[in-house]
């Protein structure tokens, strides 16, 4: 049997480029029919964009899909519909508003003299989830009283009805699922295969990619890593294989880490103990040194977003407790952390950083404002002294600081962004994936003012997916995997170690 | 207690809907405890009667906010109808085709509103707000004043009794006239099942419920599953328009008469009628059937204060919107509950929400029931108790009695009192039997001549060819409706003297006391609205 | 960084201001006066006080000018209030009932005197502005708190507003005949009285907004309230202030109103007023869905509807026919302010277009 016999897709050579930004670059992808494969890769590698063109929802520069024997180039989401590659996102694309029987035969409902045959739709429905799937639910409820879980099967029950799909993309399907459902989803998965159909399976957790797909396809910083067969690689090599070291200088910067080093205090600035949030976090215990940077180590869904989140007051924890220069925490919201001195720079600059209407210099001050109050205003010249202060510090492009933060680039973005956290003079600074989707020179910058700012007497607490990353700006590092703490490392450690850890095996 | 707790598990979605319902009638039962003229069969029906062309608004507006629109527009739409159909009729037009035109009329409307809303991208809000200046503003080029309606055919249809079959028995033996609906309730019925059809078994109706919901995702996962979108919405502004205009002719029919200042303020009844009835002003959820019980709830909010008496008609606002609030409220707090900490629905997340939505449905509708039966209970304890003859009219003046009596005293032969209406009128007509007639409005005094002969001529008319004086000639009362006029009318000739009050609106006002009305009324001055 | 040449970049500034718009649709307004109406812009000086039509376009717009102050930082925050003409109503009300409450034994008794009040004035007027505030207390906790949308939440109040209004009053129409009152409304001091409460509203906000933080949270809780969030903001309070400030405003919007027409009339006063102020922030620029916004632009939107209005009577056009000017007026600004619309105007002058970097 020929190799394309068996494939059903082919992407050959897919590039994609933004302003500014390489994409994609001389991406390759074989999907085989009746297979699961694992499409893996931290946040910016470039696989909701390679999906993105495979649905037609962008065009790629270069490259070639070749779907079914034949060359196509999917111009919407409709059109690779029609072509038979659907797709189940996690935000699921149904009308919650409609029973369950008329969103999987939406647009198809048998009639009867010019209405809608009930009887016949929800047959028909319940047949298609039976037979299809496996499933059996009451298909007259409405779709926005099941869960999560549920309403996934619902998609792909239309996505296999309606649009007769040969191809299955299940973006990112488990992240909201328990462990039950999990394995209910494999199950229909695995039914699906033996009916012949190619599944793209987008994932973070490495241990549903060992359970459930025949191949992996690795992708990092818009490259192709390699294509691996599930049974012939381990754990580890995986790993290391998706945020493993790149092959940039870092001597550079260890030297200047073990010099900083020597700033670290004995006492702990901030100590969380037993600190955790139901279905969030496993309770945890963290010390944080004034002069030190702590990294966070781990892959998506190590929920170390929700451990910042904690820290800072976002979400109110459920368990344990935390205390900065010995006093107890009590009160929980951003605003009480900022007083306190602590301050996150969260990842998702677009939704929960930028203010995109206002200008440079009222993002910089916001957070100072907000601390001083409503009616200690800084005086405009007071404003703008600061905001000239740190576009100079961080660099930071811009025609003027009268510029509204919307017209700049992502790196400059996230430099005023930073730029407002180092305006409140914090203790603790607290950075999530600062680095994403900048530019290599800009990451430079970042990484070494995260060192010097620890030498001023700061703690830092430093998250990236980039392994390399973390090691070369951290003096010590947190390990988390599936949402507790699994080990804590000095800053002179391996990197196998780390990612032996995160993998979760002792070899 | 378990039975019923297991029939609403199985029925959860028609809840809000069947809480409505529970709350309208157990409100009408508790009214017909408390007042004998409650009971009259009559009383029940007019509910519908009164609020017909509410409900024929509704239905539309259903369809409008299930979409997760608005359509403020609905007021302007109805005066204006009112208002051109009663023009149009005035000048000689074929009523049928009135009746076709106004229709025409109304879909454009809304098919104009529709086209902003879905090409330019307009807010409905903004969009349907211009659309219901423009209907307000429209009519007062059409016609400065109230023009009322004679044309017969229109007569016909506003007036004609249906009676009821099952019905007729009970009210022999009450002694009361035999109970009866118009056509006007009988078209929003028909439309209502209409409705009904569409929403549920056609594909038109199917889309319309895809749109609305979960914060406008819903309508990106419609458009993306192929569904036409863009059409579906300018349709159903275009319905609604239709459905406006019909809510119009309704109206007319009521009033017989059209003016720019009717249906003041109506959208909000309507909306919250629909919110009543179930319906998410989120949308995506609701059913019209359930709109019909939203509009019973108003329906009996109003009869009940008409009939309780001591609070003033306005009162009638200040419940609905406490009403709607509570609906409301809910509605955003059940959805505002995450069930996770990040606000997935889990299986867990979903059984709880079920059960406190359960709990809140039952622990509010017992608040508002409660909150009605004390505040009836406590008003009886107030001055005017049983006020069966009340004429609570839309503002709270009452006949000048008294100063009518003087007058009488005063050698009047014709004392006439006209209260109420949309502007909230107070006059007061004398004429004398050399000529002289006078009016008075409260602010200004205003004087007429006429002949002492066309004075006797008009007395000999209403009293001896219609039988003034006699037992065919009886007052009459209605829950009265906001635009709707009282008369007093006060006759004395040939050593008789006896006084009649009317409402406007009603079918079962005696011929005799309309020919008073329309002999008396021309020959009355005009009094100019004080600066 | 882009260069444009001059000519373009000076055409850009000018488009991207936010004045831009309202002062051109005033500009027309009072060319298309000039031009038709003689005696328009001519203003009289009687003993002292300046009359004329111009003079008129203040004074009769400083009720939705006052409205507009108010609604425009709610809009800001992406929300809107509908009941302010109930809580202008209220506020006559409450106005009404401390200069004469014998209405609430059931029999009104008509004052004739016209330095007669039941309560002094300041008492009348805090007590009016205290109630207005408290209605704008309920908008905020509904919409900040209960998280309802600011539509459906104001929508309440002003279903059951005039009710409450009729309720205060005991359903009766209170004449208003103490003069200290009346000069609110009718009052000369050279300009119009109440064009000072005008000013002075306009001032307190403006320093309120401009010279504390308060603006600026405005604006960035009306942008993106999850960042202002992590910053350290708390849009719960932002919008309870906001709320709140225009049921003040309109309770100040009431007194005048009703100070105008001598009653307090809980039917017709501030009827549709609602909608203008709405209409005067829409075409000043602020934008529905919240963020920056402009004072001053509102101010200049209240003053087109107001000229147009005023410039129809002139013309001899009757009262009733102004509906639906005012309807035609809501969709030119509609289409002008449409994105084609707006793109096509600046693209006349730009040369090139500026990429996103």
């Amino acid at each position: 049997m020929s190799e394309t016999d068996q494939s059903i897709l082919v992407m050959e050579g897919i590039g994609k480029a933004f302003p500014g930004v390489q994409a994609l670059d001389d991406v390759s992808l074989t999907l085989n029919r009746g297979e699961v494969l694992c499409l893996v890769g931290e946040n910016g590698a470039g696989k909701s964009t390679l999906m993105k063109v495979l649905t037609g929802v962008d065009q790629p520069d270069s490259g070639k899909i070749i779907f079914d024997g034949r060359e196509i180039q999917p111009r919407s989401p409709q059109h690779a519909q029609e072509l038979g590659i659907s797709t189940v996102y996690q935000e699921i694309n149904l009308c919650t508003s409609l029973t369950v029987a008329e969103n999987i035969l939406l647009g198809r409902e048998p009639h009867k003299a010019g209405r809608i045959d009930w009887a016949k739709t929800n047959t028909l429905a319940s047949e298609t989830l039976h037979n299809l799937l496996g499933v059996d639910i009451d298909v007259t409820k409405l779709l926005g009283s099941y869960t999560v879980a549920i309403q996934q099967m619902v998609a792909i029950a239309r996505a296999l009805y309606v649009a007769s799909a040969k191809v299955l993309i299940l973006d990112e399907p488990t992240s909201s699922l328990d462990e039950h459902e999990t394995a209910q989803l494999f199950k229909v998965m695995r039914k699906l295969k033996g009916q012949g159909v190619g599944i793209i399976f987008i994932t973070h957790f490495i241990d549903q990619v060992y359970e459930i797909s025949d191949r992996i396809t690795v992708l990092r910083n818009g490259k192709l890593v390699g294509t691996y067969e599930t049974a012939a690689i381990s754990r580890v090599v995986l790993i290391s294989k998706m945020i493993g070291r790149n092959l940039a200088e870092f001597d550079e910067m260890t030297k200047t880490k073990l010099e900083s080093g020597k700033h670290i205090r004995s006492e702990a600035l901030l100590q969380a103990r037993g600190y955790g949030l139901t279905d969030a976090i496993q309770p945890l215990d963290l010390d944080l040194h004034a002069g030190e940077v702590v990294g966070f180590a781990g892959l998506l869904g190590s929920d170390r977003t929700e451990t910042a989140s904690i820290l800072f007051g976002v979400e109110k924890p459920d368990t344990g407790s935390m205390s900065i220069n010995g006093k107890k925490v009590e009160e929980h919201s951003p605003l009480e952390s900022i007083k306190r001195g602590i301050a996150l720079c969260p990842e998702d600059r677009k939704a929960a950083g930028i203010v995109d209407d206002l200008t440079v210099r009222e993002n910089i001050i916001l957070a100072i404002q907000a601390s001083r109050g409503w009616l200690k205003y800084l005086s405009l010249a007071e404003q703008y002294e600061l905001a000239d202060q740190y576009i100079k510090l961080l660099n930071i492009a811009t025609p003027s600081a009268d510029q509204a933060v919307k017209n700049l680039s992502g790196g400059n973005q996230q430099k005023v962004i930073l730029a407002r956290w180092l305006a409140i003079n914090p203790q603790v600074l607290i950075l999530d994936e600062p680095t994403r989707g900048i530019d290599v020179g800009t990451k430079a910058e970042i990484q070494k003012l995260v060192l010097s700012l620890a030498e001023e007497g700061k703690a830092c607490v430093f998250i990236s997916s980039e392994l390399e990353e973390v090691l070369r700006t951290s003096h010590r590092i947190v390990v988390l995997r599936e949402r507790q703490k699994v080990a804590e490392f000095a800053g002179e450690v391996e990197e196998n170690t780390i990612i032996h850890a995160i993998a979760g095996s002792e070899a | 207690m378990k039975r019923i707790a297991a029939f609403l598990e199985k029925n959860r979605k028609f809840i809000p809907l069947m809480s409505t319902a529970v709350l309208a009638l157990l409100a009408y039962a508790i009214g017909a405890y408390l007042f004998v003229g409650m009971r009259n069969p009559q009383v029940f029906l007019n509910l519908f009667r009164n609020t017909s062309f509410i409900l024929i608004s509704a239905i539309g507006m259903t369809f409008v906010i299930v979409t997760g629109g608005i359509d403020l527009s609905v007021s302007g739409v109805m005066a204006l109808t009112t208002t051109a159909a009663a023009v149009l009729l005035r000048e000689g037009m074929n009523p049928w085709l009135v009746i076709v035109l106004m229709l025409l009329m109304g879909m454009s409307l809304g098919a104009i509103m529709g086209t902003f809303i879905v090409k330019l991208k307009v807010q409905p809000f903004i969009a349907t707000l211009a659309g219901m200046w423009f209907g307000r503003g429209m009519c007062y080029f059409i016609s400065d004043d109230a023009v009322q309606i004679t044309d017969p055919t229109f007569q016909i249809i506003g007036k004609t009794k249906l009676l009821i079959p099952g019905l007729m028995e009970l009210s022999e033996r009450q002694g009361t006239a035999a109970p009866f609906i118009t056509i006007p309730v009988v078209i929003a019925f028909l439309l209502l099942i209409v409705a009904i059809y569409v929403a549920h078994h056609t594909r038109f109706g199917r889309t319309i419920y895809a749109i609305g919901g979960n914060e406008g995702r819903n309508e990106q996962s419609a458009r993306l599953m192929g569904l036409p979108v863009d059409r579906t919405k300018f349709l159903v502004y275009t319905f609604n328009g239709f459905c406006s205009a019909l809510a119009g002719l309704s109206l007319a029919l009521f009033v017989e008469s059209g003016h720019g200042s009717y249906a003041y303020a109506f959208e909000l009844d309507v909306i919250a009628s629909v919110v009543m009835g179930g319906t998410m002003l989120t949308g995506g959820s609701g059913y019209v059937f359930g709109t019909l019980f939203g509009v019973m709830v108003f329906a009996v909010t109003q009869a009940l204060i008409q009939f309780i008496g001591s609070l003033s008609s306005w009162w009638t606002r200040i419940v609905i919107g406490a009403l709607t609030l509570i609906f409301i409220g809910v509605q955003t707090v059940l959805a505002n509950r995450k069930s996770g900490p990040r606000g997935a629905q889990t299986a867990e997340g979903v059984a709880a929400k079920r059960r406190q939505q359960r709990r809140l449905a039952f622990g509010l509708g017992a608040v508002v029931l409660v909150a009605i039966v004390a505040t009836v209970f406590v008003s009886r304890a107030g001055p005017s108790a049983e006020a069966e003859t009340s004429v609570a009219a839309a503002c709270t003046v009452q006949f000048r009695e008294t100063e009518a009596a003087d007058l009488v005293r005063a050698g009047a032969v014709i004392v006439y009192n006209r209260a109420a209406g949309p502007l909230c009128v107070d006059e007061l007509y004398a004429i004398y039997p050399d000529g002289r007639i006078t009016a008075d409005d409260g602010q200004t005094q205003v004087e007429k001549q006429i002949s002492p002969a066309e004075v006797e001529q008009l007395l000999v008319a209403i009293s001896v060819d219609h039988g003034w004086f006699t037992n065919e000639i009886f007052s009459t009362y209605l829950n009265p409706c906001r635009q709707c006029f009282a008369h007093y009318i006060d006759i004395s000739y040939g050593g008789q003297q006896k006084a009649v009050t009317g409402v406007d609106g009603t079918t079962a006002r005696p011929p005799g006391f309309a020919f008073a009305l329309a002999e008396i009324r021309p020959l009355l001055p005009e009094i100019p609205v004080a600066p | 960084m882009k260069k444009n040449n001059d000519r373009s970049f000076t055409w850009r500034q000018v488009t991207n201001s936010t004045l831009f718009f309202p002062l051109v649709a005033l500009s027309l307004i009072l060319l298309f006066d000039f031009i038709f109406i003689p005696g328009f812009f001519t203003i009289e000086n009687r003993d002292g006080n300046l009359y004329g039509s111009l003079i008129d376009i203040f004074r009769n717009g400083s009720t939705v000018m006052l409205l507009a102050i108010g609604m425009t930082l709610v809009i800001a925050t992406g929300g809107v209030d509908l009941s302010v003409g109930a809580i202008m109503a209220i506020a006559a009300s409450v106005a009404g009932i401390l200069m004469n409450p014998s209405a609430l034994r059931d029999e009104l008794f008509f004052v004739t005197d016209p330095t007669y009040t039941f309560q002094p004035l300041w008492v009348v007027i805090m007590g009016a502005l205290i109630v207005s505030l408290l209605c704008g207390v309920w908008n905020g906790v509904l919409v900040g708190y209960m998280r309802i949308q600011p539509m459906v939440a104001t929508l309440i109040l002003m279903i059951s507003g005039r009710g409450i209004a009729q309720l205060i009053t005991n359903g009766l129409r209170i004449q208003i005949t103490y003069k200290p009152y009346a000069f609110l409304g009718q009052g000369w001091i050279i300009l119009p009285f109440s064009l000072y409460i005008v000013a002075f509203i306009f001032a307190l906000t403006w320093i309120l907004t401009r010279k504390t933080a308060i603006g600026m949270f405005i604006e960035s809780v009306g942008t993106n309230f999850r960042s202002s969030f992590f910053s350290g903001i708390d849009e719960r309070k932002v919008k309870l202030l906001v709320y709140t400030f225009c049921g003040l405003c309109a309770g100040i919007a009431g007194l005048v109103a009703s100070s105008n027409v001598r009653t307090s009339d809980a039917n017709n006063i501030g009827l549709t007023t609602e909608l203008d102020a709405i209409l005067a922030v829409v075409i000043g620029g602020t934008a529905m869905k919240g963020g920056r916004f402009s004072l001053f632009a509102s101010m200049i939107g209240a003053l087109v509807m107001q000229a147009i209005t005023q410039s129809m009577y002139a013309i001899g056009v009757p009262a009733f026919a102004l509906q639906a000017i005012k309807a035609v007026v809501v969709i030119l600004v509609i289409l002008l302010y449409s994105e084609q619309v707006q793109a096509f105007v600046r693209g006349l002058g730009a040369s090139r277009k500026r990429v996103k970097s």
